[in-house]
């Protein structure tokens, strides 16, 4: 039994992630010998923190897209989710309704998503579409398009404050405790639970799933549902860490989001992707930048080559898959 | 007059014979018919005549002259049930639509598109999209575009599975036209022995990739055909391998009752079906018969009304809990992304391989795993091989398997052995009989009597929508009896 287990997981490590993870053995020693300050562990624990909140929603996007699906909203939730926690605390609303309220917002966002798919059928790509520019409106209309900046006077000020921004000791920021949690339990949702198995399922083949009776629809809803959370959790996050938000909070998020995902292995026709994948996955994205804003790289430049990066990891990974010549189940 | 010549034609793919030296003529102004059972070679010799694949051995005259495979390919035209055409453009744009015309425009119809269009009665359709058209205009057109291009060839594949009864009239009356032409030659490939005999002048059967027998005029009947079609075909698993008759079970309660079950769209209706313990019924039919749509309505993936009792439940849970269906087509059973365990136990949930509150117990997944391959004798390494590193009768072994893990009562399969090796057919069937004598009961959808004869006790066959009354198959002396009473079995109403 132990030996089966074993065998899975370095299943998914040999043939998936060691390719990434040489990848990111040889950028680390590039950028090191050009710049000493790159392997500080100051250095690595800020690249760390700046990295948490996009993998946590990147966590539950890579559920949606085991489970066939992909949402594309996330990015918007993540900003109104934010907003309206801010909002309502703001307006008099004790802080700990108010966090509720922002967090609801998220799976509530994720579960219309999940109806608007499985019940009126409209493919999720055009419904998550659809509603990453409904959301943004609404962010915009209720914000009045002002940043908010909640005074230190607000009851709950406190509370607030340390959520994204506690330091606990070494100097190690509580982002990256929250990604080291977030990840714990989305990973064992995924690769420990009935759920997770069944999930796989119905994104490996949707047609076999409702042959073997699968309850396909309840799954979606709890997964964007995830999705949504995860996407509230991260921007009430950084809307602590800063201090304030802004109606346009999120919009970036898209990217390095789906790079990640993309990056760590899942696959968007469905019924493959991995936490620890998706986790190395950001973990590259992030080297990347970091390591060229410490050489002088400008932004431009920066998102230029982190698109061919993006790019070229899934070609690598497609012609390695073919010169294996078998199939990758990385599953259980 | 012109005259298409088949001499010795042989093609292996691997290890497998697909055929094995088949001759045929066939000559303008006659229909020829092609009939075989699944697997006799002829979806590969409608590739090779169609020029998609070149023979091993053999050659292919027209009018007496080896013809090219680029010939062919020009001048064959195989229609489809399905034809592969452009939905979105009309009928006349894809009249049109073809290599070789050239020029920055749009093209427009003239002259000869136009006649072809009045050839075929296409006219009242022409500007219409082709998705918004019925099949047989999608066929027609498939016609049409052999006609512009000269064809010399016309084969049907199949033509009507998937055609109403009136839709196939006209699509057989214009068929019936083209041979008047001296010039061309029409073949239909078609499983439906009463459309071969009605509109065909003479009939080849293929057997075990060679032509077996030629029937025509007075020798030219279904029950003719249905015996000549299963010569050769006595699998070794019949009679011998059969558990003693299973009688009534421990408890003799109906296990699945079908009354006035009838499809939304009525692909079948009014199906009466009475089910006990220890029971084996087959439905023979061909496609579009609707007994794919039955089965498939029973396990709750088509919509039909009705009534269904399940182990005594008319409830959908009761499905859920008692029921498990089994696909035709491994693809639509398997999960491509799992290893060959985790498909075993992909229908189970707690507490087989999860604990109450949802933790799933790999451990277990795998023993059932191990488990369930030694019972199914699926060859491989080991259970965490990914499945589709499996053979095509292996993969069906897992996708009978992972039904039979959740312990069903009645299983629902679609033919059983379909595309398999006779080793992996006898152990399905075995396991099949076997299930059935403990006390459970097998409905079987099968396309080939042998199949029936192998593994049913009763059959009843459906066509047009309708099922008829039951044949017990230990009645017949051998398939070749079984298919000549099969042919013969009317249908009520």
């Amino acid at each position: 039994m132990q030996a089966s287990r074993l065998n899975i997981l370095r299943g998914i490590f040999l043939r998936r992630l060691s390719g990434l993870i040489a990848a990111i053995v040889v950028t680390m020693i590039v950028f090191t010998t050009i710049n000493g300050f790159f392997l500080t562990p100051l250095n690595l624990i800020g690249l760390l923190r700046s990295m948490s909140t996009f993998t946590i929603v990147a966590f539950g996007e890579t559920l949606v897209l085991v489970s066939g699906e992909i949402d594309l909203s996330v990015g918007a939730t993540y900003g109104l989710a934010a907003m309206s926690f801010g909002l309502l605390w703001m307006h008099g609303t004790p802080f700990v309704v108010a966090l509720a309220a922002g967090l609801l917002v998220g799976v509530l966002i994720g579960l219309l998503n999940a109806w608007i798919t499985t019940v009126v059928r409209v493919p999720s790509f055009i419904t998550t579409l659809g509603m990453l520019s409904l959301v943004q409106g609404v962010t915009f209309l209720v914000s009045n398009s002002q940043s908010i900046n909640p005074p230190s006077k607000l009851p709950g000020y406190g509370v607030f404050g340390a959520l994204g921004g506690l330091e606990f000791p070494f100097g190690i920021p509580i982002q990256i405790a929250w990604l080291a949690a977030v990840a714990a339990i989305i990973g064992f949702v995924l690769h420990g639970t009935l759920f997770g198995f069944r999930l796989a399922a119905i994104g490996g083949n949707p047609q076999a799933a409702r042959v073997a009776a699968l309850p396909i629809r309840r799954y979606k809803l709890w997964v964007f549902a995830i999705a949504g959370a995860c996407a509230a959790l991260a921007g009430i996050l950084d809307f602590s860490f800063i201090g304030s938000t802004t109606p346009s909070a999120g919009a970036n998020l898209t990217f390095p989001v789906f790079a990640a995902v993309i990056i760590g292995g899942a696959s968007l026709s469905g019924g493959r992707g991995t936490i620890v994948g998706t986790l190395i996955g950001a973990f590259f994205l992030s080297l990347l930048s970091n390591g060229l804003s410490l050489l002088g790289v400008g932004a431009f430049a920066q998102l230029i080559f982190v698109g061919l990066v993006t790019i070229g990891a899934v070609a690598l990974d497609r012609w390695t898959t073919v010169w294996g010549g078998q199939t990758q189940s990385i599953q259980v | 007059m012109t005259s298409l010549q088949v001499r010795g034609v042989r093609k292996h793919y691997g290890e497998t014979q697909a055929l094995r030296g088949l001759s045929l003529d066939a000559l303008a102004g006659e229909v020829l018919g092609i009939a075989g059972p699944n697997g006799a070679g002829k979806s590969t010799f409608v590739r090779i005549l169609g020029g998609e694949e070149t023979p091993d051995v053999g050659e292919i005259l027209l009018d007496g002259v080896p013809w090219s495979v680029a010939d062919r390919r020009r001048s064959v035209a195989i229609v489809h049930q399905e034809p592969q055409l452009f939905p979105n453009l009309t009928v006349t744009e894809n009249l049109l639509l073809k290599s070789g015309r050239d020029g920055p425009f749009r093209p427009r119809a003239t002259g000869r598109e136009l006649q072809v269009l009045s050839e075929l009665n296409l006219r009242r359709v022409a500007d219409r999209p082709l998705e918004s058209c019925s099949l047989v205009v999608w066929q027609l057109t498939e016609i049409g575009r052999a006609l512009l291009r000269d064809a010399r060839v016309f084969l049907f594949d199949e033509p009507n599975s998937a055609l109403t009864d009136q839709e196939s009239e006209q699509l057989f009356g214009h068929i019936l036209r083209m041979k008047e032409q001296t010039n061309r030659i029409v073949i239909i490939v078609s499983h439906r022995l009463p459309e071969l005999v009605r509109y065909c002048d003479r009939v080849a059967v293929v057997r075990e990739g060679a032509c077996g027998a030629i029937l025509m005029g007075s020798s030219l009947t279904e029950e003719g055909l249905a015996r000549e079609l299963v010569v050769g075909q006595e699998a070794g698993a019949s009679a011998a391998g059969k558990p003693g008759a299973p009688g009534t079970g421990p408890d003799d309660a109906v296990l699945l009752r079908l009354t006035g079950w009838t499809h939304r769209l009525r692909r079948f209706r009014d199906v009466e079906v009475d089910m006990r313990p220890g029971e084996i019924l087959t439905i023979m039919g061909v496609e579009g018969s609707g007994a794919r749509e039955l089965l498939q309505s029973i396990a709750g993936l088509e919509p039909a009304h009705g009534i269904r009792e399940v182990v005594g439940r008319r409830d959908a849970q009761a499905v859920d809990a008692f029921l498990a269906y089994v696909p035709a087509d491994r693809r639509t059973g398997l999960f491509p992304n799992f290893s060959i365990a985790a498909n075993l136990a992909a229908r189970l949930g707690a507490p087989a391989v999860a604990t109450w509150w949802g933790r799933l117990l790999t451990a277990r997944l795998y023993a059932i795993g191990r488990q369930l391959m030694a019972q199914f004798q699926i060859k491989a390494r080991s259970p965490g091989q990914p499945v589709g590193t499996l053979s095509g009768g292996n993969q069906q072994k897992v996708s009978v398997g992972s039904a039979s893990a959740k312990k069903p009562r009645i299983v629902v399969i679609e033919e059983p052995t379909r595309g398999v090796d006779l080793g992996t057919k006898v152990e399905i069937y075995h396991q099949l009989r076997q299930f059935a004598h403990e006390g459970n009961a097998v409905l079987a959808f099968c396309t080939e009597v042998p199949e029936v004869f192998d593994l049913g006790q009763r059959v009843r066959v459906m066509s047009a929508g309708r099922l008829s009354g039951s044949f017990e198959v230990a009645a017949a002396r051998n398939v070749q009896d079984l298919a000549g009473q099969l042919a013969k079995m009317t249908i009520p109403g």
